[in-house]
């Protein structure tokens, strides 16, 4: 049975007017496709607009030309996001549950059992009353992905979530993120310019040039969904990491 | 003990420094009614305080609220806010006359700008990505004021709060210097005219003890409303 494409970007371009200043072409004529319970990885150079295409699909802001459809997805009665940050982004004031209960109380919905069960698939457990300042920064990644996910998003997206913590836990947190992805099957969007978290968390790899971004490659991801660490040291993800980094410099010697 | 011992042994003229034992002395003076003094001082601030703060508060949620607002009233406000306001206290007088109203009316004016412009800034700059957040979720730009933008801005609106305090205290004084019958402003100014120094010390001891625990009760305030921070 062919999968429900639930997000489909045509010709998609952005371009920011700044207040002052030449005008700033962040995307030029993306197209792509996203079907459910499939991860998409966006890899390019900082500043190729990335975290805009994240945003347009999101909604939160309108692409100057090209169209994006979007499709609810099983289970949702409308087009839902899920949005982890680089930064985490938590609310200071709010406790751990009531962080992640924030999307609930947006959308009108009330499930307190969820939320602790988001808790205890998370690991925080005996957590829920701290505050994000209490916490280390990998659990205050766990508590912003318990949150991007506890209203069951049609389409989750990530903008470099593990950005800033040290390797030892972003390898856990990787780890931990593509078990709840496969486990809850969530569709998601990754955006990285780390080429081992795009292999070991999606499916499918789009290289972006640097800015104006465009999408030059498709890679797809040898390995099955459900990930192990053992795999980051086998032939598949290795020579896949090789494919995209290949890519990447080629990117670089042509600029 | 070093400040007793040099004035009681005249190191220090008395009717300069008085030694500490005469200040507290002057607090028990039966000719002083304390009490009053206190209350009228305590009442200047109080009043000038709370319709200086809650019209900055409520500024503040307008400017934020109201781009137009925003871009007409916040240059002025910063520009006000940099004006040195006690000297417009006998303006005050002039227009409002010698009464309790222009008393007040000062204190307003130095508590009002720090609390709009802390208020303000609290409200406007948040995190980006939670207006993102909320945004995608289909949020009402109402639910992002009291989910994110409120939150938010405590932080910023108690140090104006802080600041407003101490100007209050100052504020009321530097008016009751100027026009009064009561008030510890009032004591300090009589206290000099009749070279008093005993009087002017112990006026200002309780202008300390109120200014700090006024001082504190926005601390307390700030401590018992935002238990996230107090955790930092």
């Amino acid at each position: 049975m062919a999968s429900v494409e639930l997000l489909r970007l045509s010709n998609v371009s952005k371009t920011y007017e700044p207040v002052t200043g030449e005008n700033v072409e962040a995307i030029r004529g993306i197209s792509l496709s996203l079907a459910d319970g499939e991860v998409l990885a966006l890899l390019g150079p900082s500043g190729c607009g990335k975290s805009t295409l994240l945003r347009l699909i999101a909604g939160v802001e309108i692409p100057t030309s090209g169209n994006i459809e979007r499709a609810s997805g099983a289970g949702n009665k409308q087009f839902v996001v899920g949005y982890v940050f680089q930064d985490s982004s938590l609310m200071r004031w709010r406790t751990v549950r009531d962080n992640i209960r924030i999307p609930l109380e947006i959308l009108g919905k009330n499930d307190d059992k969820r939320v602790t069960e988001m808790i205890r698939l998370v690991g925080l457990t005996g957590f829920e009353r701290a505050y994000p300042i209490e916490l280390s920064g990998g659990m205050q990644r766990r508590v912003a992905v318990a949150r991007a996910l506890i209203h069951e998003p049609s389409v989750l997206l990530m903008d470099e979530p593990f950005t800033g913590v040290d390797e030892m836990t972003k390898e856990t947190l990787q780890g931990e993120l593509n078990h709840l992805i496969r486990r809850l099957h969530v569709t998601g969007a990754l955006v990285t310019h780390d080429i081992e978290e795009a292999v070991y968390i999606a499916s499918r790899v789009l290289v972006m040039s640097s800015r104006p971004g465009t999408i030059i490659e498709e890679v797809r991801v040898p390995l099955p969904d459900e990930r192990q660490p053992i795999m980051r040291i086998e032939e598949p993800f290795i020579s896949c990491c090789r494919v995209i980094r290949e890519k990447l410099n080629l990117l670089q010697a042509v600029k | 003990m070093l400040w007793q011992f040099t004035s009681a042994v005249g190191l220090v003229p008395r009717y300069l420094i008085p030694p500490p034992t005469e200040i507290v002395k002057e607090l028990f003076n039966p000719s002083v009614d304390w009490p009053k003094q206190i209350l009228a001082t305590t009442a200047t601030i109080i009043l000038g305080f709370a319709f200086g703060t809650l019209g900055g508060v409520a500024l503040a949620f307008l400017v934020t609220l109201s781009r137009l607002l925003r871009k007409i009233l916040l240059p002025y406000l910063v520009g006000i806010e940099a004006l040195p306001k006690i000297a417009i206290a006998p303006v005050l007088y002039i227009l409002l006359g010698f009464s309790d109203l222009a008393r007040i009316v000062l204190v307003v004016l130095l508590t009002f700008f720090p609390v709009v412009i802390a208020t303000s800034t609290g409200l406007v700059d948040v995190d980006q990505n939670l207006l993102y957040l909320l945004r995608s979720l289909g949020a009402s730009e109402t639910k992002i004021f009291y989910k994110i933008r409120l939150p938010n801005s405590l932080p910023h609106m108690f140090d104006g709060l802080r600041l407003a305090v101490i100007s209050a205290v100052a504020g009321a004084v530097i008016a009751e210097f100027i026009s009064s019958s009561a008030g510890l402003g009032y004591l300090i100014i009589n206290a000099q005219n009749f070279f008093d120094t005993s009087l002017a010390f112990a006026a200002f001891t309780v202008l300390s003890i109120l200014s700090l625990a006024l001082y504190g009760s926005v601390e307390l305030a700030a401590y018992i409303i935002m238990p996230w921070f107090r955790k930092k």
